[in-house]
């Protein structure tokens, strides 16, 4: 299994460079110096002379060829939902928008987020027109060797975040505007692109109300209001004002336009924003295509040749003959540069033994103090600041904090796009069990690669008297199924500030699990942690069982191992550190120097948590025996000690079954 | 008809039984040393209204079929819930006094324990999803009279399911919901984004479809008008939005910050609950709620059973989400009870056979996957109907959250995830499911089905309606040959072991996809002389260990698992953890191991090394080993 494994990423490394991103071997064309910084600022706008207008007409149609012929070669994708946004795309990307066409992560540059991305092809087709990708290229989408996938991903450098899950692209589009205007303090804008009918999801109306409170004059949502979803009309069909009503109310601007009317969509884009605007553009699906034009059943589904060659002839007798080659403006330099490497403490932790902090709070204060010295590091919450503890942050460093109110699958997506093109370090926090909430959006963001960092605190029973509602049981499991997340469990103040440090520094999606009850420090300061080190915090020669616990059950386990010493038993107690990866090497070693016995005790479900880790890591290693405590059922409310007792995680659970475990070896023998 | 004011004797003893219950509120957390006493004064009125004048219920039947359903969406106010019906006489006063204790069933938020919930609440903005489902089936389904009422809280209303809630009730007019948002200003860590701003509310509310009132949440008289109001509206869900002040009635404390879950200090108590009491004109003048109109038959509790065995051949190929369509459609055959909604995929995920064949039944929820597992959860509460409710399995993370509430609620309802894993192909990974089998199997009450045949997939259907507890049914987009025979007969938490015999040497476990993949490499490894067995599962959660154990020992203890999943969480953690003492045996696990991407559906199980190829591969070193 290993050596697969290891046949993938030989492959992966083989394959990696032949991607068009990688080689670079295009010739992109440079934006001529006199047309530099010529583009009419919003204040003096003037319609756009009827050469421009045919050009940027001759572009849409362009793309709409280029979708079909796209979609038809490989037999898959949704050509009808990209040429309801052809004009849009033309004018956003041939004359509103403000990049290096060359350059795709230059900071200065619009940011553009294609939240509806089933419509990649048309995106794809766009930087065909720039010039970036090669026909070729396009026509071979979604196959396995190319990087044009069906939806669009990070693996194309003009993707910030990937889309595809509908209704997260305003969300992460408010992350990114929120950084231009309050961290970055620059002129770019963001623009996102939204189908009509992820207007039905939740997350697109926490993002609308974010934007509007946090006043982002520098964000533009361009609706495509086609009127047909996947297997039904949306249910505002063409309502526009439906729409507009309901962003105005929502705190936005909001300007009517028919969608495929260049001159209108330059207009409305071109108009001074004193709050987020929304462009509502009345379109039709499968404009172009007069057989699937305003039809339903034409949704994700492709053009047959010959119908597409038919439709092709039709749209190129409409690409009339203008010699105005179209350049993206360029954008204004005034992004400051960003480091995000080596992100380091000032100085050790500063606790001393025994004294008592809870997990939350130790999270805190090592996110204030890792902000005390790097400006770019900003926090954000769901208006749990007093529980998580980053209302400690949020009095130090007030300026790099983010409210984020009860809306936690826009807080993660403000999150991802705080830390996109690496602005920003991100630490977002909320109770570990509503992260549950986000799922979707944390889902997204490992295929988006983001480094975004999250803590929740308030896991498992320990929550007590506030009952199951409140109560994190499987945040391990979620989190542990993300590709490329690495989870922090720490069980001191010491290792959490620790954890705080190496989550700063650590790609992909980090996630900190902090508890609620104060717990003594057991490690000195000058301690040195490592992802995927797991540390011995009890042990002796005459060891017989090994028990790993973390957080609440660690302290658990040391309280079981002073029970057990009276009786002259005794038994290795391990702080896995981080569940993901887990430290499979030490946990063996350490199992085997104890006959093979091994315990887990967790505060959270039995599927998916440290339990299961831990079988993953030691599965196939001869005469282990293993058992685990976890929590087996919806648990209630009640003081956190009669928990920990009833769903048996206590000291003395963990004392009894070691016991057991014992008698059972020596009767077997 | 025209509105009458209540007489002066009726509104005098609304406004003591709303200081009543906020001196329950105040005594029942003190008593706790916890809990939300300022998040319960700002909905005393509200509450005295709702459940001495407006609401009609039998105050000593709380499930009663015919009475108005009540959600307490802001489920940390649980305090003056329970206040409620211990002056409604439901629950005695004493008990108040246990609020949060570990024998007491009065928990921090409110769980289906007592009578009087339905649902579960205390994650925020879940409440009015829940409430639709259940005005959906009393306008819809049992044509009734009852109505619904949900109590919300102002910093709920960031959360985007409110909004997918409110966007759902006026598309279908229900006309018999009543939202109530009590808009007291203040979240737990400051202010709520709109603070008093009550015509933003209004304005968002009426955008949204909703007959909105604004009201001062404080005046028994304002709020027994708009309430009279809301139900002679027709067409249209109202919305009354009250504005009210944080730990009203609480000198000192009324509006101000940082008071948010703190119970009021002992020694400040009685001087506060004198003042209210001070208050209270007749504290003896009882209030009794209106009786509902009894026309609600009780619920059906009789299994649902196919009529008809399944149509299928050994052999005939097609994909087990289209099995789930012809499967729900016949269980519609069989029952009225059953119903379906979907999130604007259900010619994917053939919910759309269903709707075809009974249309009335079907419910589009559109591309708001929470709210279809909230308004899944109302219509199946009080046992009124048996709901599925399907999407992309993948778009199941979106309502993880509800999800895992609608376990605490208790609830039956069933949850149908289709295109699972890399066998989708082209679309990529933001459309596969690979964390749906670990997300399901860490929920406590959950059964995972997950049927590799059309026939399997029939009888998954059948057994689920008929499973207490959160049933998921995950299926896959390819078409697959059809393995059993049409009398095979399947139970939960019961393996198949699909190919053996006597000289098995490796026992594969796949499933979906992945169990015709070891069927292909059983064939191909047939030719060179090596036999394997190959197990169905069926269920992955419950998963029959002593098969598998049984398989295992049978094959000298070597056992590959192969799923179309991420390695965390799904089949082969589920095997290990099953296995667990077990000595002596091995395990391989094959599974995808990092985000994957588009490509064609083969290409893919081939590069994430969960094909036949990988799985030949796989045995071949069991033995090289």
């Amino acid at each position: 299994m290993f050596k697969k494994h290891i046949i993938f990423q030989i492959l992966y490394i083989i394959v990696g460079p032949l991607c068009p991103a990688s080689l670079k071997r295009f010739v992109f064309y440079k934006v001529p110096p006199q047309l530099q910084g010529s583009y009419l600022s919003m204040e003096d706008y003037h319609k756009p002379d009827q050469q421009t207008v045919q050009a940027l007409r001759n572009i849409a149609n362009r793309l709409r060829i280029n979708s079909i012929k796209a979609t038809t070669a490989v037999g898959n994708g949704h050509p009808t939902s990209c040429c309801s946004v052809a004009e849009i795309m033309s004018v956003l990307f041939f004359h509103t928008m403000k990049y290096r066409p060359d350059d795709h992560k230059n900071p200065n540059n619009d940011r553009f987020i294609l939240s509806k991305g089933h419509a990649a092809p048309v995106l794809y087709s766009v930087w065909v027109e720039i010039g970036f990708l090669k026909e070729s290229e396009l026509m071979s989408m979604c196959q396995v060797d190319s990087t044009l996938e069906g939806h669009p991903t990070p693996k194309q450098q003009f993707v910030d975040v990937a889309t595809g899950s509908l209704g997260q692209g305003l969300g992460v589009a408010c992350g990114m505007a929120y950084t231009a205007k309050y961290f970055d303090k620059s002129s770019y804008h963001v623009y996102c692109l939204l189908g009509d009918g992820e207007m039905s999801e939740g997350a697109v109306w926490e993002a609308m109300a974010f934007a509007s409170y946090y006043q982002l004059d520098n964000l533009l949502a361009i609706l495509d209001i086609n009127r047909l979803g996947q297997s039904d009309p949306a249910p505002l069909q063409h309502h526009v004002e439906k729409y507009q009503r309901r962003c105005e109310a929502f705190g936005w601007h909001a300007i009517i336009v028919d969608g495929h009317s260049v001159e209108e969509l330059c207009k409305a884009m071109s108009q001074p924003r004193h709050q987020p605007t929304a462009i509502i553009a009345k379109t039709i699906k499968g404009k172009g295509i007069p057989v699937a034009e305003d039809k339903m059943g034409w949704h994700g589904k492709v053009l047959s040749k010959d119908m597409a060659e038919s439709v092709m002839r039709d749209i190129q007798s409409r690409i009339l003959n203008s010699n105005k080659r179209m350049y993206p403006a360029s954008p204004i330099e005034d992004a400051p540069p960003v480091s995000l490497r080596n992100v380091r403490m000032p100085s050790a932790p500063n606790y001393k033994p025994g004294e008592k902090i809870a997990t939350c709070k130790a999270y805190g204060m090592a996110v204030a103090k890792l902000g005390r010295y790097n400006e770019r590091v900003v926090a954000m919450d769901v208006d749990t600041k007093n529980f998580t503890c980053s209302e400690i942050f949020k009095n130090e460093h007030p300026n790099r904090f983010i409210e984020c109110y009860s809306a936690e699958q826009n807080m993660v997506s403000v999150a991802t796009g705080c830390a996109a093109r690496e602005r920003n370090i991100v630490f977002a926090s909320g109770l570990a069990t509503f992260f549950t909430r986000a799922y979707d959006q944390l889902r997204m963001a490992a295929i988006s690669d983001s480094n975004i960092n999250l803590c929740g605190s308030h896991c498992g029973l320990s929550d007590g008297e506030d009952g199951p509602a409140h109560m994190g049981l499987e945040d391990m499991a979620i989190f542990r199924a993300i590709p490329t997340a690495t989870i922090f469990y720490p069980s001191d103040a010491v290792s959490t500030e620790k954890a705080v440090e190496l989550a700063a520094n650590t790609k992909g999606v980090c996630y900190v699990r902090t508890t609620r009850p104060e717990t003594a420090i057991i490690y000195n300061s000058n301690e040195d942690f490592h992802v995927g080190q797991a540390k011995v915090v009890c042990q002796s020669k005459e060891d017989q069982v090994t028990v790993i616990g973390a957080g609440m059950t660690l302290h658990e386990a040391l309280a079981a191992a002073e029970q057990l010493k009276k009786e002259r038993i005794h038994i290795r107690v391990i702080d896995p550190f981080t569940i993901k990866p887990l430290d499979a090497k030490t946990i063996i070693d350490h199992v085997r120097s104890t006959r093979g016995r091994v315990i887990t005790v967790e505060d959270h479900y039995y599927e998916g948590g440290l339990g299961e880790a831990v079988c993953s890591a030691i599965v196939n290693e001869p005469g282990f025996t293993f058992q685990r405590l976890a929590v087996a059922h919806v648990p209630r409310s009640g003081k956190m000690s009669d928990l920990f007792k009833i769903y048996g995680i206590d000291r003395d659970s963990i004392a009894q079954l070691v016991r057991k475990m014992l008698s059972s070896s020596a009767n077997a023998k | 008809m025209s509105y009458h004011k209540p007489d002066e004797k009726t509104l005098q003893a609304l406004k003591d039984i709303a200081n009543k219950l906020r001196i329950h509120s105040i005594k029942e957390t003190c008593a706790s040393n916890s809990g939300h006493p300022t998040s319960c004064c700002s909905a005393a009125e509200l509450m005295s209204v709702l459940f001495f004048h407006t609401m009609r219920y039998k105050a000593n039947d709380p499930r009663n079929p015919s009475n108005d359903r009540f959600i307490l969406s802001k489920g940390h106010a649980a305090p003056i819930l329970y206040a409620a019906w211990a002056e409604a006489g439901f629950i005695k006063e004493s008990e108040l006094l246990n609020l949060r204790k570990i024998d007491s069933d009065l928990e921090g938020h409110p769980t289906p324990k007592l009578a009087f919930v339905d649902v579960a609440t205390g994650s925020l903005g879940q409440g009015l999803g829940a409430a639709c489902g259940m005005a959906y089936t009393g306008k819809y389904f049992d044509k009734a009279s009852y109505r619904v009422y949900c109590m919300m809280g102002d910093g709920e209303c960031s959360e985007g399911s409110v909004w997918e809630a409110m966007a759902f009730a006026s598309y279908y007019n229900l006309d018999n919901l009543v939202a109530i948002l009590d808009v007291n200003r203040l979240g737990q860590s400051e202010a709520a984004p709109l603070q008093h701003n009550m015509d933003t509310y209004k304005e968002r509310c009426k955008a949204f479809g909703f007959n909105t009132y604004v009201v001062d949440g404080h005046d028994v008289e304002e709020l027994c008008k708009a309430l009279w109001h809301a139900e002679q509206t027709k067409g249209k869900p109202t919305a009354i939005v009250a504005k009210t002040f944080k730990g009203k009635g609480l000198k000192g404390i009324e509006d101000q910050d940082n008071w948010h879950g703190k119970p009021m200090p002992k020694d400040r108590a009685e001087e506060l609950i004198n003042d209210l009491l001070s208050q209270i004109q007749s504290p003896n003048k009882p209030l009794h709620p209106q009786l509902p109109n009894e026309d609600v038959a009780l619920a059906d509790l009789t299994p649902i059973r196919l009529l008809t065995a399944p149509e299928y051949k050994i052999g005939d190929k097609m994909s087990t989400r289209k099995a789930y369509g012809v499967a729900l459609k016949k269980m519609g055959d069989a029952s009225p009870r059953v119903v379906a909604m979907d999130g604007d995929t259900k010619n994917s995920t053939f919910s759309d056979i269903f709707k075809k064949a009974h249309p009335d039944r079907f419910i589009e929820c559109f591309i708001a996957e929470q709210n279809m597992v909230s308004v899944a959860i109302g219509c199946a509460t009080r046992d009124r109907t048996v709901s599925f409710a399907s999407a992309f399995a993948a778009f199941f993370a979106r309502a993880y959250d509800h999800i895992r509430m609608a376990a605490i609620s208790q609830s039956n309802v069933n949850l149908v995830g289709s295109h699972c894993g890399v066998s989708i192909g082209e679309d990529g990974p933001s459309q596969m499911a690979l964390e749906d089998l670990a997300m399901f199997r860490a929920i406590p009450t959950c059964t995972v089905f997950y049927p590799s045949d059309g026939v399997s997939t029939e009888r998954a259907v059948e057994l689920a309606a008929n499973t207490k507890g959160i049933c998921f049914i995950r299926t896959s987009r390819p078409d697959t040959a059809v393995i059993y025979d049409a009398g095979e007969k399947f139970e939960v938490g019961k393996a198949k072991v699909v190919r053996q015999s006597d000289k098995d040497q490796v026992t594969i476990i796949g499933a979906g996809v992945t169990l015709h993949e070891a069927l292909a490499a059983h064939d191909q490894l047939a030719k060179e002389g090596v036999n394997i067995r190959v197990i169905d599962p069926f269920t992955i959660k419950p998963l029959d260990a002593s098969t598998i154990v049984a398989s295992a020992r049978a094959t000298g203890g070597k056992v590959i698992t192969v799923e179309d999943h991420y390695k965390d969480g799904g089949l082969g953690e589920a095997v290990l953890s099953a296995l667990g003492e077990e000595p002596g045996i091995v395990v391989h696990r094959l599974a995808v191991s990092c985000v994957p991407r588009s490509g064609k559906p083969q290409e893919l199980l081939d590069m994430f090394g969960i094909s036949a190829k990988s799985i030949v591969a796989a045995v071949r070193r069991t033995f090289a080993n």
